[in-house]
């Protein structure tokens, strides 16, 4: 009885705020419904217009096209920034505390922030561009590079945590086989080459399943500095859930585009297990 | 307690939210403190909208949660239709003694206006603020234009003088105006749509439960602002943050509503004067301009016991004494016929010469049409002013048409 009671807290919270609402969205997305209206039974109305829906699958796309972008990005400016960590240099701790910083700032700040960065008239890296003779980028307003500068932006804010990840993986490589690889006359790449990435591979494999994750869930960045535009090119399957549900308030259809999207997460993280379990 | 909603004292009767702007504050106190003294038996509890990204969303869920106030101010006119639609709101029609009143404060095109599809009325108009160009005289002056520029190409030919590259890097730095670029539905509002009512004398977008503006108003505004930014009249960059840029002297013009005479009054640097013209339009536009008059209306939600005595209240609100202190105490304009013949207005005016222009374009103004999904009418817009208007990549008149084609297909479907 007592386990019962200790459990509790935990059934009670997954009742409420795990299992109804994920029962509720599901049932919702055989519905039409504004919030504030009856509901109206719609059949798989939702799920047929879901197929038909051009915007949605550029959004699956645009959000493919981040990750693409920003998981290399990440992995090889973390990787990088984790390996000069982890020499013998000067300030060592400020340097990680820098790095790290980003992470622990607002996403809604940074992306303010970098927003007037990228201001095409008056923002501070196209004056910088133009000072040094080079001309202005259209950082944000040119549907080509507004999805690659939020990729940049999105590394930037999240580098520090990988930095962390990899140096914690860097640190428990055993001493002793980087002494038997000099012993043996090895470079400083080919100890990088075939002592330190096989040795890391568990981290960079959790680094790009928590990326995957994380940029799934690409919402806040399009959402302040571009809206979703130009021309869609940053709509992000997150935001374009979100403006059905809250901007138009098409409630079944976004739930059902919200299932449809998790299916697809669930499946690319089941090929990055099945991949991981592979190596392994 | 007579009312079901929010969070009432247990002695109040009603419960009425007005918005967070601090004028209407102080009017909305000043009206209920009135009301009480003088209905000790039906008093009223006042206090701002709750705090949130936007009173929309706040209504929205005080809906939702079923904690409406009995009254609200402020509801965006082309919103109503969507919850009277939903059968939150009291048809007001229905209320003793409204049809004499809506009669007697507002003209027959308003309250054309405000009807609702199924014939009720479930708003009682409130405030404007009608937009107009305001422009930097020193810098027009400075232009020496024959006349200010009200026609699409007198604006076009006066940019063309003004734009400039102040620091000589190669790119222009200083602008005749400046819009919103956003890709928010509610920013048509404020370019498009304004000008398309200045083209149109005040045509719907939506009539009889069809696509309206597939016209020469809509296509002639959308090849306008299209010029503007082909040729860097105006800046693509978002500049809401930072310096006002009409201030900072970056730009010569803007699309913008009385509410700016105070902010202005208050942060203008010495010397810096202003004045206001109709919105432009095209050549061929003949009488006066009509303008998009942003307007708001007061409802009362189903949850209220006791409408008439909300009506009784609200008549208090938005009689000609009412209307005066409102004028006084937040420089808005009450949406009310014949503002400026009013008698008891008279000294307000006079002492406040800077709202003379917009007294005068009340006269011509429209609101927005009832349609249920008028929002999403204007983002599939906004869709095709991005294309078009901001990245040139359409012809104004395909634009329009598929977005003629797209309001279609969203109205065939809500039928």
């Amino acid at each position: 009885m007592i386990s019962y009671f200790l459990v509790s807290p935990y059934l009670v919270h997954l009742i409420l705020f795990v299992s109804f609402p994920v029962i509720f969205s599901v049932v919702l997305t055989f519905h039409k419904w504004n919030i504030i209206s009856e509901m109206q039974y719609v059949g798989i109305d939702n799920y047929s217009r879901l197929f038909q829906d051009r915007l949605f699958w550029k959004s699956l796309v645009n959000t493919l096209t981040f990750l693409v972008v920003h998981i290399p990005l990440q992995i090889v400016i973390a990787l990088a920034l984790a390996y000069f960590l982890d020499q013998k240099i000067f300030c060592k701790g400020f340097f990680r505390a820098t790095f790290f910083l980003p992470v622990v700032i607002s996403g809604v700040v940074v992306t303010m922030i970098w927003k007037q960065l990228y201001g095409v008239d008056t923002g501070l890296i196209n004056k910088l561009l133009v000072s040094i003779g080079l001309g202005k980028v259209e950082w944000i307003i040119n549907k080509n590079i507004a999805m690659i500068s939020i990729a940049i932006m999105a590394t930037w804010k999240n580098v520090g945590l990988y930095v962390i990840l990899f140096l914690v993986g860097l640190q428990s490589v055993p001493q002793r086989y980087y002494e038997a690889a000099d012993v043996e006359g090895a470079s400083r790449w080919q100890k990088f080459r075939y002592i330190t990435l096989p040795a890391i591979n568990p981290t960079i494999f959790m680094v790009t399943i928590l990326s995957t994750i994380g940029g799934f869930n690409l919402f806040i960045e399009p959402y302040i500095m571009t809206g979703g535009g130009p021309l869609n090119s940053t709509l992000s399957a997150v935001l374009y859930i979100y403006k059905q549900a809250f901007e138009f308030y098409h409630m079944g259809y976004s739930a059902s585009l919200g299932l449809i999207f998790a299916f697809i997460i669930m499946m690319v993280v089941v090929i990055q297990k099945y991949m991981i379990e592979k190596d392994e | 307690m007579a009312c079901s909603g929010g969070n009432k004292d247990r002695d109040s009767v009603l419960e009425y939210w007005s918005s967070n702007n601090i004028g209407e504050i102080t009017f909305s106190r000043e009206i209920v403190e009135a009301w009480n003294l003088k209905h000790p038996e039906s008093t009223l509890k006042f206090q701002p909208i709750p705090e949130g990204q936007s009173s929309e969303e706040i209504i929205l869920a005080a809906v939702v949660g079923k904690t409406t106030p009995d009254i609200y101010s402020n509801m965006w006119q082309g919103i109503v239709e969507f919850y009277a639609k939903a059968n939150v709101l009291v048809p007001l029609d229905t209320l003793a003694g409204f049809e004499d009143f809506v009669h007697d404060r507002c003209d027959s095109l308003t309250i054309r206006e405000i009807t609702s599809s199924d014939g009720h009325i479930y708003q009682f108009p409130w405030k404007i603020n009608p937009f107009m160009t305001i422009y930097n005289k020193k810098f027009l002056a400075e232009l020496n234009l024959d006349t200010l520029p009200n026609t699409y190409t007198e604006y076009l030919n006066a940019a063309e003088k003004f734009k400039k590259d102040l620091d000589g890097d190669g790119y222009v730095d200083q602008w005749f105006g400046n819009t919103s670029v956003r890709l928010v539905w509610y920013q048509r509002l404020f370019n498009f749509y304004t000008l398309y009512i200045a083209a149109s004398d005040g045509l719907p977008l939506i009539k009889n439960n069809r696509a309206f503006f597939n016209n020469e108003y809509a296509i002639e505004a959308f090849r306008f602002l299209q010029e503007i930014y082909k040729q860097s009249y105006f800046s693509k960059e978002d500049q809401t943050a930072g310096q006002d840029p009409f201030l900072a002297g970056k730009i010569a013009t803007k699309f913008t509503g009385p509410w700016e005479i105070e902010y202005l009054e208050r942060y203008k640097p010495e010397g810096f004067d202003y004045d206001y013209f109709p919105i432009p339009v095209p050549e061929d536009h003949q009488g006066p301009v009509y303008t998009y008059c942003d307007p708001k209306s007061i409802v009362i939600f189903n949850t209220c016991t006791e409408p008439q005595i909300a009506f009784e209240f609200i008549k208090t609100m938005v009689d000609k004494k009412g209307d005066l202190l409102f004028l006084q105490t937040t420089k808005q304009l009450p949406r009310r016929k014949g503002l400026d013949t009013i008698k008891a207005y008279e000294n307000f005016f006079n002492e406040n010469q800077r709202l003379q222009a917009f007294v005068e374009q009340a006269k011509y103004i429209r609101g927005m049409d009832n349609c249920e999904v008028i929002t999403e009418v204007l983002d599939i817009i906004t869709q095709e002013y991005e294309a078009c208007v901001l990245h040139d990549m359409k012809e104004p008149e395909k634009a329009i048409a598929d977005a003629e084609r797209a309001v279609n297909i969203l109205l065939g479907s809500q039928k």
